[in-house]
């Protein structure tokens, strides 16, 4: 008997994902007892280390990735690609919602309100709309080759959104806070806070591998069963 | 004296927790389901 390769894919994508949220559990008990209270924000800023990398995964490895694999898949006509870009996009998705969530629960006590209409935040929303307009797309289109070739154009225009979402905070006047580690100089955070962010660097880039490894899997035994029904 | 906000820290954490738990177990689920099809 061979083994299934779709199998062997969500296997691995389970066990990544399951190391993955032991970590973020990790990375939240040591921003809670591992890392200092911000004199000017208190416990509210410990957001931050939920925050800032998921959006940094999201901006940075979901988006991008969904938009190089969307390239190639014009490119190449490559099935493989159209798969990932489409489970990279879904779990662009996710960690978008939880910019989205984690973001507006942050500024309430700093900002004094929920929402505003600045430039990062108006993007990121915009993103997170095009994205989920993606999936609505995947959907809505029987034909593979079609399905592949319209929500590429998609993917590469959120891929595109990128730097104006960085640049954002350079480019209009707002609320939202300029980078404190992706940025030209060193990084402005005392070791105890960098330590606690980095480490919840590498847990949410597991998580965003987990994810995305589950995802294709299990797209890819889907196709293989409606291989197997149209044969 | 830091301002005493730890209840939005806790909705934060809790928000995120809820939103990676549920996608994971969505996913899980549906491994599971693709197995059993097989």
């Amino acid at each position: 008997m061979t083994a299934d390769p779709a199998q062997s894919v969500i296997r691995r994508g389970i066990v990544l994902t399951v190391l993955a949220l032991i970590g973020v559990a990790v990375v939240m008990v040591m921003a809670l007892k591992f890392t200092p209270v911000e004199a000017n924000q208190g416990l509210a800023q410990k957001i931050f280390y939920v925050h800032v990398p998921t959006a940094t995964v999201a901006l940075w490895i979901a988006v991008p990735a969904t938009g190089i694999a969307s390239i190639l898949y014009l490119w190449l006509h490559d099935p493989r690609l159209d798969r990932f870009a489409a489970a990279s996009a879904e779990v662009a998705v996710v960690f978008c919602l939880v910019v989205l969530t984690t973001g507006p629960i942050w500024g309430k006590p700093i900002w004094g309100t929920w929402w505003t209409w600045d430039g990062r935040l108006t993007l990121t929303l915009f993103l997170f709309f095009l994205l989920l307009g993606y999936h609505a797309l995947r959907g809505s289109v029987r034909d593979p080759l079609e399905r592949g070739r319209f929500s590429a154009v998609l993917g590469i225009m959120g891929m595109a959104l990128v730097p104006f979402i960085h640049l954002s905070v350079y480019l209009w006047r707002g609320l939202h806070p300029k980078p404190v580690i992706l940025k030209p100089s060193a990084p402005s955070l005392p070791w105890e806070m960098l330590r606690t962010l980095l480490t919840g660097f590498g847990v949410f880039i597991l998580l965003y591998v987990g994810f995305v490894t589950l995802r294709y899997g299990l797209q890819l035994a889907q196709d293989r069963k409606e291989e197997a029904d149209a044969a | 004296m830091p301002p005493d906000n730890g209840q939005y820290l806790f909705a934060a954490y809790t928000v995120a927790g809820v939103i990676y738990l549920g996608y994971a177990l969505r996913l899980m689920l549906r491994a599971r389901r693709a197995s059993a099809r097989r």
